[in-house]
């Protein structure tokens, strides 16, 4: 009996111990996210800016409730709904165009890395994470100073193999396959900065791979493209899925370099959805309807994941 | 051919060399080097406009390498009165510093509470803090500016220090590790009179080494690099931190390449000394946790 009086005492302090440190972290935590997210939801039902004041918690009085005008007004052709189809379109865009990219360069580069010996790669794998790890503004500014039309190293290199210069980041007109040149410029520094984090996943991913199939397929004639296609693809695509859907999810919601770089300009040609929320929120003072578009940006990112998940288990089951 | 492979991959890649490899490996080195210089030569435009002199800077055609290296730049920049750069690095270091020392605490705790104990709707909860990964900063961005507001925590330090003493990421990364510690352990402790933060203190904190800097490093680098939030939070020049500083010589008084170079240069640095620092535990942690 006093054994197992000891042994309800010992499993009291243990439950009060749990308690006691699980609860403020939880309830603070819940503070900071959930009692956010709620609110945002609810703000997006009123015309609500915190310049104008309101009854309760800055809401009714100048702030109204409008049900789902805001929802509306970003479908509808007003000056609003026009901003925001062309802010997704931009973030569509980018996103689109980063992802292939990304991975054109990164896996083929991952594989190229992993052929050479211990010490390079290593080297390698440094020198190519270093944009990653630098901050995202400084790598901003410093690509806004190459790209540069007067003092840039872009059309100093251009100028020194006899071809004009651009004006890249402001050029409204010129586009390439339909794309604004100043889009390009932004999604070439946003690779730049953002390959290294898939890199260094896929040699990973890489160095998980057996060699031994490898061996079998080079014994039985198979050349380094084809072990390339039908070994390596294959067996990275728990590593493919986690690196399409990550990258998929952070170029949604890019801002530094669009905001740094361009501000949106030339004539929001990149304006982007992270974008067009801030400039709502925290320049117009428009949060209910700023809210509205971080609910849109909310469900296309639900959606994004959702969709790649399903798409990518449905090629597991061959 | 066959039977020399099967004997040995030493043997058989004698055998394989010829020419052939070799040019490809030479183009396989040649290709690598080439990404190199791409990914370098931003960071050492970067470096040649900072040591620019002020009447170099504005020459044309431009110069590739500067042709008197200078460190007018710099010293221009720390001597700027209204741009006071330690106050801004101190700003930053106080608020990483602070996020970093909250968050390893709430999340080792945390962690440690759900890896080790048992108590009605664990699951649940867990599952709770899961989904709040999911949800993206720019929806909560706004609602949690109110919150400051109503804190009369805006345009000030604490506004970017509070909202970020917790994070589900890191819980998360926590309990992983913490439930590779043995129970016999712990009980061990226990039977030896250990209190439950006695055990916490003296058994589990002292085993997460590598989680703590893992997570760390992360945190640090995330906070030191944030951008949005201080944009928002803050609006007194002498409470900003160094990336929104760093914008200064950009946008506000005419474009000043050395100057706004310079700036990156100095922002870049401890950064990049952390990094080749750690670098074998921040390659491990993004494997580990795909986190960014």
């Amino acid at each position: 009996m006093p054994a197992l009086r000891a042994r309800g005492r010992l499993l009291r302090s243990q439950h009060r111990f749990a308690a006691v440190s699980l609860t403020p972290i939880m309830l603070y935590m819940m503070g900071f996210t959930l009692l956010p997210m709620v609110w945002a939801v609810v703000i997006t039902l009123f015309r609500y800016s915190p310049t104008r004041e309101g009854v309760f918690l800055g809401l009714g009085g100048g702030n109204p409730f409008v049900g789902l005008r805001n929802y509306l007004d970003i479908f509808s052709s007003s000056i609003n709904g026009q901003l925001f189809r062309l802010s997704l379109k931009n973030t569509f865009i980018f996103a689109l165009l980063v992802l292939p990219l990304n991975l054109a360069i990164t896996l083929p580069l991952a594989v190229l890395i992993e052929t050479v010996h211990h010490r390079l790669k290593t080297v390698f794998r440094t020198i190519y994470f270093l944009p990653t790890v630098t901050s995202l503004v400084a790598v901003s500014l410093v690509w806004g100073v190459i790209y540069n039309p007067t003092f840039g190293l872009l059309n100093l290199a251009l100028r020194a193999v006899g071809l004009k210069g651009m004006p890249w980041l402001s050029d409204p007109k010129t586009t390439v396959l339909g794309i604004p040149l100043p889009m390009i410029c932004l999604i070439v520094t946003y690779v730049w900065q953002d390959m290294g984090y898939n890199l260094v996943i896929f040699i990973a991913g890489l160095q998980g791979i057996p060699e031994v199939f490898h061996e079998a397929a080079r014994v039985d004639g198979a050349n380094s493209w084809q072990r390339f296609w039908h070994i390596t693809v294959p067996l990275l695509r728990s590593t493919l899925t986690f690196v399409i859907v990550m990258t998929m999810l952070s170029s949604w919601q890019v801002f530094v370099i669009f905001y740094v770089m361009t501000r949106g300009g030339p004539g929001n040609l990149t304006r982007t959805l992270v974008l067009h929320i801030y400039e709502t929120a925290f320049r117009h003072q428009e949060m209910g309807l700023a809210a509205t578009v971080a609910m849109a940006l909310f469900a296309i990112i639900m959606l994004t994941t959702l969709l790649q998940m399903r798409l990518l288990r449905r090629e597991w089951e061959y | 051919m066959d039977t020399v492979q099967q004997i040995s991959p030493a043997l058989r890649r004698r055998a394989r060399s010829g020419l052939r490899p070799f040019v490809v490996r030479a183009l396989v080195y040649l290709l690598l080097t080439a990404g190199c210089v791409v990914t370098l030569v931003p960071f050492l435009w970067m470096l040649g406009t900072s040591l620019k002199s002020s009447t170099e800077i504005i020459r044309l055609p431009p110069t590739l390498i500067p042709e008197q290296p200078t460190l007018q730049s710099f010293r221009t920049i720390f001597e700027d009165p209204r741009v006071p750069l330690e106050r801004f690095f101190l700003n930053s270091t106080a608020v990483s510093v602070s996020v970093v020392a909250l968050v390893l605490f709430t999340s080792s705790l945390a962690g440690f509470v759900f890896a080790k104990y048992q108590f009605f709707g664990k699951d649940l909860l867990f599952t709770l803090i899961l989904a709040t990964m999911m949800i993206p900063f720019q929806v909560t961005m706004i609602p949690m500016y109110l919150i400051l507001v109503r804190l009369h925590l805006t345009d000030s330090l604490w506004g970017l220090v509070v909202p970020g003493a917790t994070s589900a990421f890191g819980i998360f990364l926590m309990k992983q590790f913490i439930e590779g510690i043995p129970a016999e352990l712990i009980d061990a402790a226990r039977i030896d009179g250990a209190s439950e933060f006695g055990i916490y203190t003296r058994i589990v904190l002292p085993q997460m080494g590598p989680a703590l800097a893992t997570l760390g490093i992360f945190q640090f680098m995330g906070t030191w690099n944030d951008y949005l939030w201080p944009l928002i939070v803050i609006t007194t020049t002498e409470r900003r931190t160094l990336p929104i500083m760093l914008t200064w010589y950009n946008s506000q008084h005419g474009a000043r390449h050395d100057l706004s170079m310079a700036a990156a240069t100095l922002v870049i640095l401890p950064i990049l000394i952390v990094y080749f620092l750690f670098q074998r535990w921040i390659v491990q942690g993004i494997t580990l946790t795909g986190f960014k």
